[in-house]
């Protein structure tokens, strides 16, 4: 059974009284994650991530479509007992420890007092903030913010984990040990649902990903399915250029998509379209020496990149 | 997770929410300022004991309920525009409400937890007046107590109030707003007369209306006011019964209800964004 459904979900903002112009956070978007997935939701900035996950957390209603969390339609108070969810950039009550943070998250939960102990404690402890626990979250720095986050999150040992975010704004080492409890979720086989526009992140820990730009989905699939997804690809072209005059070095330094130089060889990238064997055969004419012509293979940075850029000029185009 | 009914479940979580309400507004320095204040109003009520020669027992007791009231009411105002507000703009809200918990229980546990944080200050500032009154030799009777009953409805109806406000306004207009109803709410009697003796319609229309949307606040701070006839209300003398303040705790009750269920509705359909 799929954990998440969601079909043709929007969000509109209308315009306003001043008259400027509404808002399309998030465009119709459909998408499935099944039981024991890490799902990466990935997009820049704006691009309806965060918007979407409020929408599946209730905080939000839904323009139009549809969602189901654990086949109960959004907004459940039932599905939500088995979700644990981590905010963006979170901002929890400061006067707070960790420890009454997660006691009142294990309240809310309806948890005894004894669960809520136990639970507590061991979740402070697997997040590394035993050390702090006496210290009131506005002492904490942003990375210990974040596990304070993930703590108060797990309480109700959820089935499905949504993290808005998690890694924003913290250094490597605080990534590190986000991505470590993310890590540790999947072994414990939960779903993880989380949004990140850190592609690294995406890229070592989800079993697959969903691209989103301008509130739409513009790519989904494993890292490797998508990676793979442009057939054409660009291609490295590795030229010993020492013999040949200036003027062809130009005109093939102008046939390929961009260029730089390795040493005494001049690279040349051929972009997706482009003739790359009329390009070798005049660098072979004027005197160069092939060394190497290699396709590049995409990276999700690549497709990501691109499917941004896609966006802008369809929107470009739009207006 | 716990097997209990699901009335006791949905208490859970609204005495989680009031608690952690109390532990937020225990934090505020305005709150602290309002209660230094009281305090302040109280020694000052002592020196002006002191200069009306032979009424010291009557001023006391007077300037003492007035700033029970007065702070208590400021109070409620202050903690029922900020803390939701501040809930929402700091979005900590997102953190309880994408729990499983209703948006009615989250206002009604709010508004709980506001309920008890003014009543610890209602204590609080009784206290201090019972020192000023212990100062001037008066004792504690029913009467003070039935009267200091009547000005805790007041201000747990104003926190209502407040909170309604907030539920959709700024804190500035929401305070605003509230206490434009505190001084229509305290002013019913006058408001009834104006309309009774108003030659323009409009103002007659006016003043009517006022006092049906108005909670009528002066029902909790009769003193000196004619009612049955010739019989006058005072809190030195022949006051107000028990039944009276029954009567006036269902009506703060039926204004509770009415306001505070208005912010669940509004709250229920409100974007946390």
């Amino acid at each position: 059974m799929d954990v998440i459904e969601v079909k043709g979900l929007a969000k509109r903002y209308p315009a306003d009284f001043l008259g400027r112009k509404k808002t399309v956070a998030v465009d119709g978007i459909t998408f499935a994650i099944t039981s024991g997935e890490t799902f990466g939701f990935l997009g820049p900035n704006g691009a309806g991530k965060t918007t979407t996950i409020r929408m599946l957390m209730s905080l939000i209603a839904p323009s139009a479509g549809t969602a189901r969390i654990f086949g109960d339609p959004v907004p459940s108070r039932r599905a939500r007992a088995r979700v644990g969810f981590l905010p963006e950039a979170p901002y929890f009550y400061d006067y707070l420890t960790v420890t009454e943070l997660c006691d009142l998250a294990g309240r809310i939960f309806g948890l005894d007092r004894a669960t809520r102990r136990r639970r507590a404690e061991e979740l402070i402890e697997r997040v590394g903030l035993s050390h702090a626990r006496k210290r009131p979250i506005r002492k904490y720095s942003k990375g210990m913010l974040q596990r304070a986050g993930i703590a108060q999150a797990l309480m109700n040992d959820p089935d499905l984990v949504v993290l808005d975010e998690p890694t924003s704004g913290l250094d490597p080492v605080g990534r590190r040990e986000v991505s470590d409890i993310i890590a540790d979720l999947r072994r414990a086989k939960k779903t993880v649902f989380f949004s990140s526009h850190i592609l690294a992140d995406v890229e070592q820990i989800c079993d697959r990903v969903a691209i989103v730009v301008g509130g739409k989905i513009r790519d989904i699939g494993t890292v490797a399915e998508v990676s793979r997804r442009d057939a054409a690809v660009a291609t490295d072209v590795v030229l010993d250029v020492a013999a040949i005059a200036d003027d062809v070095k130009e005109e093939l330094r102008a046939g390929a998509g961009s260029h730089r130089h390795q040493g005494d060889d001049l690279v040349l990238t051929v972009e997706p379209g482009a003739d790359t064997s009329a390009l070798i055969a005049r660098a072979i004419d004027a005197g160069a020496a092939v060394r190497r012509v290699t396709p590049k293979t995409p990276t999700l940075e690549d497709v990501f990149l691109r499917r941004v850029r896609e966006s802008r000029v369809q929107r470009e185009e739009k207006s | 997770m716990s097997s209990a009914s699901p009335i006791v479940e949905s208490g859970g979580r609204i005495y989680a929410i009031a608690l952690n309400t109390l532990r937020e507004a225990r934090r505020h320095r305005v709150i602290h300022g309002i209660a230094a204040a009281a305090v302040a109003v109280n020694l000052f009520a002592m020196f002006l004991g002191d200069m009306s020669l032979g009424n010291e027992a009557r001023v006391a007791v007077d300037v003492g309920l007035a700033g029970v009231s007065f702070f208590g009411s400021i109070t409620a105002i202050v903690i029922g525009v900020m803390l939701l507000y501040s809930e929402l703009e700091r979005r900590t809200i997102h953190t309880v409400a994408s729990k499983p918990i209703a948006r009615w229980e989250l206002v009604v546990g709010k508004y709980l937890g506001m309920v008890l944080t003014l009543t610890l200050l209602l204590l609080l500032f009784t206290a201090a007046m019972l020192v000023l009154l212990w100062a001037r030799d008066v004792a504690l009777t029913s009467v003070l107590v039935r009267s200091l009953v009547l000005v805790w409805l007041e201000v747990i109806v104003m926190a209502g109030v407040a909170l309604l406000f907030s539920s959709f306004s700024t804190p500035f207009l929401s305070g605003m707003m509230a206490l434009a109803i505190f001084l229509i709410g305290r002013t019913t009697p006058d408001l009834a007369a104006a309309a009774e003796r108003a030659d323009v319609g409009l103002v007659r229309w006016v003043s009517e209306a006022a006092l049906y949307i108005v909670p009528d606040l002066h029902l909790f701070s009769p003193s000196g006011r004619p009612v049955a006839g010739d019989a006058v209300l005072s809190i030195h003398g022949n006051f107000v019964s028990w039944a009276y303040v029954g009567s006036a705790a269902g009506y703060a009750a039926l204004v509770i209800i009415a306001v505070v269920g208005l912010a669940a509705v509004i709250l229920s359909r409100r974007d946390f964004s």
